[in-house]
């Protein structure tokens, strides 16, 4: 029952303020999402005199370099996923179940872990395990060979550290509504405790689990930064259509379309599966136990504090040395002995303009996600109809386009008229906008559908216009949600790298971008301070969304 | 006089019928409770009347004009909601005044109408508090004063009270009736307790799948049920069959019914102290075995299995050494005066055709 669909008479049709908000929505997605997707779909079967044919395709099933991108992409995809499993769910089941002393400490670590700026985390594992890392060094001179952190198995380690925060965020917060109950009474039906953690808790926690999985698999295939930076001659599907774009001879956006859409192509096969997966598996309980956090004696507990400290800190270890390298004496772009602030005073002096970007076009996009998701999630949860259905299944298609995708859609979108926009401030915030959309419109249907339909008919009954009734009620009680989830959609629009690194021009360069590129020219000191601004903002927002919302550290995801 | 009218109000979704043809009319300053378990339609008429829910077909006119063109924000109906509705952003005394800003109404008089309401609620300590801290009680109280505060036409009630625990339903129960008499407002309250239902009611109209079964005093529904689904769901009914325990096989009648305090304990030798009371009366004996006694202090019950009935009788206070055993035999008698007719279809047959 609607509380906002009551057409006051039968009078002949007129658009109301929610049919409005409808067609807006379709327009926004058909312009920024179908469109772009359609014309990569179409960009994909051109050649470059724009004939039509299948070379691409046949390109990225033939050339054994394609093939490799493919195979290395699921590599560190599964490689990715079965690390931060790991690391994820040892870690959610000690924080969850043992008493870990700093607990809340090793928390903020997974948050840091999980808003590190792109980039600077591969870049602070070579500055440690590199040829010529520290550490490295330091093993090698004690008489150690350690193998310098390049290919591969450096990816997955980086993956592992890096993604398992979605994992431990998710499976926590499931295991510590586990009800207490079920656990006793198996115990008490005679199951020993390896039994009831196999045939109880774990079945309890997989949809977490397998959640949590999905964000780092998917997040692990569409990763850039990291192959770029460590492989070494390894590459991967997000990398070759990097490559294929940006190509300073032989720019191919045929054959950079058809990688996109490969790369869509294997995130929705392995949403659907994992959908598939846990597609009966979702427990409602109602909770009255919490389970208790055991004490530890001896070696378990030293071994669980060790495991558990080893993955925070492991997680947080690129922040931390990006805050360290920023505050590194350096001389132009070679660090010296000893500590200042020099590279912070270079980015006063040169780089206001791209700190300044990135704060215009972040809080630019941020409005943008939070006027327009707000509004599409009043509808998605209000108006139950097939309509408002596909709006939400269509939401659902940003969640599996990597940055670099809807980089290179919205260059094949909008370098043509009608609409051109490449090179301008706008496209960059529109394409941050578009991605992330989908999460604010989750949000706020969630938080609406709390507040459930009488408050609003209460207004009505004294008096208040549907409208009215909606400002003066609704918003005031979901307005805390939404103000928690605009500083977590800043915090992601203001790290966003890939899809900004194709759509940049000289006078848009933001943040993240120019990270990227001094990480390339080797002026570290500027990636590093750049990188510790950065992480002061996200952590400012997020301090900020937790005073609102409580501390839910799973909002993050 | 009719105040509200309800002409034939008919709902579908699809191919459910929630309502199919309802029709009454509530008098000014009248309490009018719609009763019927959960799924008769009873909400949905409340929320067609409120506006929230649209009326496939029917009219509903409040004094003398069409209601179902007024949008619902100008149809000045109060609402009480089962979950409250309270604003949990505002104090208890914005609450209250919030439907009175709706209505521009000066600052000064907005405080004086909240400070009574608030007053007649006995809320008036409460005024500045969130109502997060409050109990359900409170909350409802909040309702109330909030709904009655702008002098609605109408007054609304869903299920006011089913989320409370017993003791304060009473309790709140007897304030609502009180407030609405003082107030001399008419209001049409909805509930599927059809205790509460009799003792706060004016008339009372009993509704089962979409359709009106019986509307009348309290009296009425509980004494001269017209179907035998007000007879069952309004109190407890036995229903025996014609022809056992010498029950007379009367043409058109396909049911006895006999509610459970007019079945009498006539034990063995009972009859003798009351003067073989039984015939002379005229009254009716039915010899069975007790299958379960309880005894609730102010009455007690007692299930007894006879000639494949089972029936219920209902002591009133019971003597404190009072304890039947199960498996006893016993006698139970009654005055036929006091049994009901019912047809095939359920319709009540009236007495003088049934005897």
């Amino acid at each position: 029952m609607s509380a906002i669909a009551v057409p006051a008479t039968h009078r002949s049709w007129r658009p109301d303020f929610w049919t409005l908000v409808a067609v807006g929505a379709w327009a926004i997605l058909i312009v920024l999402l179908l469109l772009p997707l359609g014309l990569v779909l179409v960009s994909s079967f051109r050649d470059e005199s724009g004939g039509l044919t299948l070379a691409n395709w046949q390109r990225l099933f033939t050339s054994t370099r394609y093939v490799n991108a493919f195979i290395n992409t699921l590599i560190v995809g599964f490689g990715g996923l079965t690390g931060a499993l790991l690391l994820g769910s040892v870690m959610a089941f000690c924080m969850a179940r043992i008493r870990i002393a700093g607990g809340r400490f090793v928390s903020m670590l997974a948050i840091l872990a999980l808003v590190s700026p792109p980039f600077i985390g591969a870049y602070s594992w070579i500055v440690l395990f590199g040829s010529g890392g520290i550490v490295r060094q330091t093993l090698m001179s004690w008489g150690i060979f350690m193998p310098p952190i390049y290919g591969v198995w450096g990816i997955l380690i980086v993956f592992a550290f890096k993604f398992y925060p979605y994992v431990y965020l998710l499976t926590s917060g499931a295991l510590a509504n586990v009800n207490r109950s079920l656990e006793e009474a198996a115990e008490n039906l005679g199951l020993t405790p390896f039994q009831r953690v196999l045939k109880i808790s774990f079945p309890l926690v997989l949809p977490a689990l397998s959640a949590g999985g999905l964000l780092a698999l998917i997040h692990a295939i569409a990763d850039f930064g990291t192959p770029r930076l460590l492989g070494r001659g390894f590459n991967v599907l997000a990398t070759e259509a990097y490559t294929a774009y940006s190509a300073e001879i032989g720019s191919n956006l045929g054959m950079a379309t058809t990688l996109s859409l490969a790369l869509i192509l294997m995130s929705m096969v392995f949403v659907f599966i994992q959908r598939f997966m846990s597609r009966k598996n979702v427990y409602h309980s109602n909770l009255i136990n919490r389970p208790e956090k055991v004490r530890l004696r001896g070696f378990a507990n030293v071994a669980a504090h060790v495991a558990v400290y080893f993955i925070a800190l492991g997680g947080a270890m690129p922040a931390i040395i990006a805050a360290i390298y920023s505050v590194r004496k350096t001389n132009g772009p070679v660090f010296q002995p000893g500590f200042g602030l020099d590279s912070y005073r270079r980015i006063i002096a040169t780089l206001g303009d791209v700190v300044q970007n990135s704060l215009l076009f972040s809080g630019a996009s941020v409005l943008l996600i939070v006027v327009i998701g707000t509004l599409i999630g009043c509808l998605v949860a209000r108006r139950n109809t097939a309509q408002t259905s596909l709006l939400d299944a269509t939401l659902m298609v940003p969640y599996v386009m990597p940055g670099i995708v809807v980089g290179v859609a919205f260059i094949a979108a909008f370098n043509t008229p009608p609409l051109v926009m490449t090179g301008t401030a706008a496209i960059i915030i529109l394409s941050v906008f578009i991605r992330r959309l989908p999460y604010a419109v989750r949000s706020s249907a969630a938080a609406l559908r709390q507040v459930g339909p009488s408050m609003e008919e209460a207004a009505i009954s004294l008096g208040y216009s549907p409208v009215q009734a909606f400002l003066r009620v609704t918003i005031p009680l979901i307005l805390p949600g939404i103000i928690a989830g605009a500083m977590l959609s800043f915090v992601t629009a203001v790290n966003e790298l890939s899809s900004s690194l194709v759509l940049y021009v000289g006078g848009t360069i933001t943040m993240p971008v120019k990270i990227y590129i001094a990480i390339n020219d080797g002026d570290y000191g500027t990636a590093a301070s750049l990188s510790t601004i950065l992480l002061v903002l996200s952590a400012g927002a997020i301090y900020l969304a937790f005073r609102l919302l409580g501390r839910d550290e799973r909002a993050l995801l | 006089m009719a105040y509200l009218t309800v002409d034939g109000a008919i709902k579908r979704y699809g191919t459910t019928t929630a309502l199919n043809g309802v029709s009454f009319s509530v008098a000014k300053g009248e309490f009018f409770t719609l009763l019927g378990p959960s799924g008769c339609g009873k909400t949905t008429l409340l929320r067609s009347i409120a506006g929230f829910s649209q009326l496939t077909d029917g009219r509903v006119d409040l004094a003398g004009h069409d209601l179902l063109s007024v949008p619902p924000h100008k149809r000045d109906i109060g609402m009480v909601f089962q979950d409250y509705a309270i604003f949990p952003h505002l104090t208890v005394a914005e609450n209250v005044a919030f439907g009175l800003k709706a209505r521009k109404v000066a600052a000064a008089e907005i405080r004086e109408r909240v400070a009574e309401a608030l007053a007649t609620v006995r809320l008036t300590a409460l005024a500045e508090r969130l109502p997060a801290a409050l109990s359900g009680g409170q909350q409802q109280r909040i309702g109330i004063a909030r709904a009655m505060v702008v002098k609605p036409r109408l007054l609304l009630m869903d299920e006011p009270l089913s989320n409370l625990d017993a003791k304060l339903r009473l309790d709140l129960r007897d304030e609502i009736r009180a407030i609405q008499r003082e107030i001399g407002i008419a209001a049409i309250y909805v509930t599927h307790d059809q205790e509460e239902a009799l003792a706060i009611s004016d008339r009372i109209c009993v509704m089962d799948h979409g359709c009106v079964e019986q509307i009348g005093t309290p009296q009425q529904i509980y004494g001269q049920p017209e179907t035998r689904f007000v007879a069952s769901f309004v109190g407890t009914m036995n229903l025996l069959a014609p022809g056992a325990f010498g029950l007379a096989q009367v043409p058109g009648v396909a049911q006895w019914a006999l509610r459970p305090e007019r079945l009498r304990l006539a034990e063995a030798g009972a009859r003798a102290r009351d003067g073989a009371g039984g015939a002379e009366n005229g009254a009716a004996s039915i010899a069975g075995t007790v299958e379960h006694f309880s005894y609730l202090g102010r009455e007690a019950h007692l299930t007894v299995q006879a000639q494949g009935h089972r029936l219920v009788a209902q002591i009133g206070a019971p003597p404190p050494d009072l304890a039947i055993e199960a498996g006893r035999q016993i006698s139970l008698s009654f005055d036929p005066a006091d049994l009901h007719a019912f047809d095939a279809q359920g319709r009540r047959v009236p007495a003088e055709r049934a005897a």
